[in-house]
């Protein structure tokens, strides 16, 4: 080893890339991100369950539902993590101002699901449907207004991490913030991603 | 300045492929419903377009393509597992 290549070797270290052989974000997010996929698999597992056991019932309930809407949602929450996953690109190469921008961005997209979501629940109101109709009606009410909490929840994140871009918080190599609060937007949207088929599709 | 821009295009262009694809299959799954006829075979498909679009999160999205293999396994798992277990219940 030369006497120059212990700090070219720590140079290229510090700088963080894609390519890198690490996990983006805290240790810590990714735990509470597991915890919460699990957390949603047990309500997958109870609603299929569930709908083989009632068949008729279940056929019918999403009969009920607007499919159109579910796909819709399934667009915005899909668009809002892009632009999150376009946040950090601009924000690995220190365009703070950029990220924060891309990140409103997202948030507006989110704000569809939110609406979408909330008019769904009204119409289903509206025609004297609600949690206690039956099993199919208490699963998807559960199941979607916990889901709902969850982008309510990553909009908050989403918040927080854009208030700390504008602020110059973050630099290319201080990201760790960042790509906690973009992971765990993109987990909401992986869980949507397993949801809509189940709920609205199959 | 043309350097950056085009390190930032480099770093944009999988997340905007991702996008694209993702948005295909969601719409492939939804008009699997009326091309397929055979209900064991429409829940097979929306279940592996349900593991494409997943793979697509984990490993463009939330970057763990290039993450320790362990946890992109870990993460990969679930896209696995969640169709296939449903479709267990689901055509047996």
């Amino acid at each position: 080893m030369t006497s120059n290549s212990l700090p070219i070797t720590a140079l290229k270290s510090s700088v963080k890339s894609p390519a890198e052989n690490r996990l983006p974000g805290d240790l810590a997010m990714w735990f509470f991100i597991l915890a919460e996929l699990t957390v949603f698999a047990l309500f997958f597992i109870a609603f299929a369950v569930s709908e083989q056991q009632n068949l008729v019932m279940f056929s019918q309930g999403k009969h009920q539902l607007h499919q159109t809407s579910g796909l819709i949602n399934t667009i915005a929450l899909i668009t809002s993590s892009l632009f999150v996953a376009l946040a950090l690109n601009v924000m690995q190469l220190g365009k703070s101002r950029q990220a924060a921008l891309l990140l409103l961005i997202a948030k507006l997209v989110a704000c569809i699901y939110i609406v979408v979501k909330i008019s769904e629940y009204l119409l289903l109101f509206e025609q004297g449907i609600d949690i206690e109709t039956n099993t199919f009606f208490t699963l998807y009410f559960l199941i979607t207004a916990f889901h709902l909490m969850h982008v309510l929840l990553g909009m908050v994140i989403l918040a927080y991490i854009n208030h700390n871009a504008r602020k110059g918080n973050y630099t290319a190599n201080n990201l760790s913030g960042f790509e906690s609060g973009a992971s765990y937007w993109h987990m909401v949207d992986l869980l949507w991603i397993i949801l809509f088929p189940l709920i609205y599709v199959i | 300045m043309n350097d950056k821009k085009q390190s930032l295009s480099k770093l944009m262009l999988p997340s905007l492929l991702s996008w694209l694809l993702l948005i295909a299959l969601t719409f492939a799954s939804v008009y699997m419903t009326y091309l397929i006829d055979s209900r064991p075979l429409f829940i097979s498909g929306a279940l592996v377009i349900v593991f494409f679009k997943g793979q697509q999160i984990i490993d463009i999205f939330m970057e763990l393509k290039h993450a320790p293999k362990r946890w992109r396994l870990l993460l990969l798992s679930y896209v696995i597992l969640m169709p296939l277990i449903i479709a267990i219940i689901y055509i047996f």
